[in-house]
């Protein structure tokens, strides 16, 4: 009696689950809402779910949902990248997610593909509204002549400005190697393979809100990584310090140049305890900076480092660089190739700096395809 | 007069005659070993004999039962004496015990504490410092002795995916192992990838608030 009721309770558990997965897969809608302006020079074509599933853990529902999303360009000029809004309102309120598609070369009327995997952990108890649980929507679309449409809410345009700058001046570097013949520097520029000069990858944590000073905590100093045409350059720096954690990290910068400078984006160069170097990344700052003016970057979020086996880095210098750098007029300037190629006389740093998205496309392409599929894309895009 | 020649044919064994003094005989022929001897000198005599050996032998087994009675009667001391060897035999052995205990319990501390300094050496050797602050950290919060940080919004990134946490829920963006993880900005990180299917460099960001 015991067992044939706890047989027949497993039964209905497994068909209550297996009727859950179901909708999964069947009602797109109830999960996924994808949302476009109807004046946008962008509008979704399709959208389908892949192996969407569910399935409880712990306390919580998780979610995994993976979306293929076709787009096409409605507009009249070429659109050289994008971003799409990812938000779950119900679930992470105080969060929300982007997909970004540079170094797109996408002509009017043409379709292009976008893809969304994600994963979604929501507690049981967190009330849900009558809406489908993910929002998908357009933040920026960037065109060819460095126009953009959108609300821009994440600050998009300004990273996918960044990007195509990055991308023009990378494929006008390839292209000229490749027109000079210089086969074997393109190579080394490509050849993600080589393992010593593949870039480092790390783990890391941003934490925001309150915390205690951690023990054992020391000041270090901030050394700067100057790009000889940089209108802003780094002056000094310092960081508290304590194991794999960096709180409150500041530069002082000076405006070298006779223009009124808008935001400054600094990179940032950790170097762990083995003397190895990782970009960390970058964190753009509104800053109103007059020609020959100081300031100082300061951030308040607490950075955590790790490797990607998931072991502390511990951290044993810190470097910042300009990245880029937004005039009070809108324009932006990016360092050079020169520039980065002067910076430093490590190899392994030297192509972290200059390995913009691009540039990374397009070593895939030479991986795929040679030196001949990379010279028609080269033709193609330039 | 008793006629010797003629009884002795009927004379009984000397065996018997010894039965008949210690009465030891079946009761007709205790009655008619009786008659004989009465009517016959050399068994008369026999048993005379047999009665003085009797009373000796008595006398003999009364004097050894009164030996036995002292022994008996002096119990007392040879309980106490057994008790008093038994007790000290019992302490002797719980002295031993104690010292073999003592033994056991010193070699097990040594091996404790070998087992414990092979353990914080390969710890100290072995695990990065932070990990160690880190778990004295929980074992602080969980003893009470540290109160736990406001918990904010937290952004990683890990060879996964990149994800933001807030208030136990969680939104994370995957990415294939190749992904390059940044931060980008204050409040936010991001991974940078080759899509497999499309070709394209795909950047996935979470942000925080």
């Amino acid at each position: 009696m015991g067992s044939s009721s706890k047989r027949a309770g497993f039964l209905v558990a497994l068909t209550l689950l297996v009727g859950m997965r179901g909708i999964a897969q069947n009602d797109s809608s109830r999960w996924l809402h994808v949302e476009f302006p109807n004046d946008s020079p962008v509008l979704p074509v399709s959208f389908s779910l892949g192996p969407t599933t569910f399935r409880p853990r712990g306390v919580s529902m998780a979610l995994d949902l993976h979306a293929s999303l076709l787009l096409r360009n409605t507009g009249t000029k070429p659109i050289s990248g994008l971003t799409l809004r990812v938000e779950a309102q119900d679930v992470t309120p105080a969060g929300k997610g982007s997909v970004t598609v540079p170094s797109l070369d996408v002509q009017p009327g043409e379709v292009f593909p976008v893809r969304v995997d994600m994963e979604l952990l929501r507690p049981f108890n967190v009330a849900k509204s009558e809406g489908a649980i993910v929002q998908v929507s357009l933040d920026c679309a960037l065109f060819n002549d460095l126009s953009y449409y959108g609300p821009d809410k994440l600050n998009s345009r300004r990273a996918l400005l960044v990007y195509e700058l990055e991308a023009r001046r990378d494929r006008r570097y390839l292209a000229k190697l490749l027109q000079t013949g210089r086969y074997a520097q393109l190579r080394e520029e490509l050849n993600f393979g080589l393992p010593d000069l593949t870039p480092q990858q790390l783990g890391l944590e941003l934490l925001h809100g309150p915390r205690a000073a951690a023990r054992r905590e020391q000041a270090i100093a901030v050394s700067g990584v100057s790009f000889p045409s940089s209108p802003v350059q780094p002056l000094s720096g310092a960081a508290h310090v304590a194991g794999n954690e960096v709180r409150a990290p500041e530069v002082e910068v000076k405006n070298t140049s006779q223009k009124m400078v808008r935001s400054i984006e600094m990179g940032w160069i950790v170097r762990d305890e083995q003397g190895r170097d990782f970009i960390a990344g970058s964190i753009p700052s509104a800053m109103q900076l007059g020609p020959v003016q100081t300031g100082t970057m300061t951030e308040s979020a607490t950075l955590r480092f790790s490797h990607p086996t998931g072991q502390p880095m511990l951290i044993g210098a810190l470097m910042a660089f300009v990245n880029d750098v937004e005039f009070a007029d809108g324009k932006l300037w990016i360092p050079t190739r020169a520039d980065i190629d002067q910076a430093t006389n490590d190899p392994i740093l030297r192509r972290a700096l200059a390995t913009s998205p691009e540039q990374q496309r397009l070593a895939d392409i030479f991986r795929r395809k040679g030196i001949t599929g990379l010279q028609e894309e080269l033709k193609k895009v330039n | 007069m008793k006629s010797g020649q003629s009884a002795t044919s009927m004379h009984p064994s000397l065996g018997t005659l010894a039965l008949y003094v210690g009465r030891d005989l079946p009761r007709m022929q205790h009655w008619r070993v009786g008659r004989h001897v009465a009517h016959c000198d050399d068994c008369e005599q026999q048993v005379a004999l047999f009665r003085s050996a009797n009373g000796e032998l008595r006398r003999e087994a009364k004097n050894e039962t009164l030996t036995a009675f002292e022994a008996i009667a002096d119990w007392n001391r040879l309980e106490r004496e057994m008790l008093g060897n038994i007790a000290v035999g019992v302490s002797a052995a719980r002295c031993i015990d104690k010292v073999r205990r003592g033994r056991t319990l010193l070699s097990r501390a040594a091996v404790v504490a070998g087992v414990g300094a092979l353990l914080a050496a390969g710890w100290m050797t072995h695990i990065p410092r932070e990990q160690t602050e880190h778990l004295a950290a929980s074992l602080r919060r969980l003893a009470g002795f540290e109160h736990p940080q406001a918990a904010g919004t937290i952004l990683e990134g890990t060879s996964e995916g990149v994800a933001v946490r807030a208030q136990g829920a969680t939104l994370t963006i995957m990415h294939p192992p190749s992904a390059v993880v940044s931060m980008s900005g204050v409040s936010a990180v991001a991974a940078r990838y080759v899509d497999e299917e499309t070709g394209e460099v795909t950047i996935t960001k979470v942000y925080g608030q």
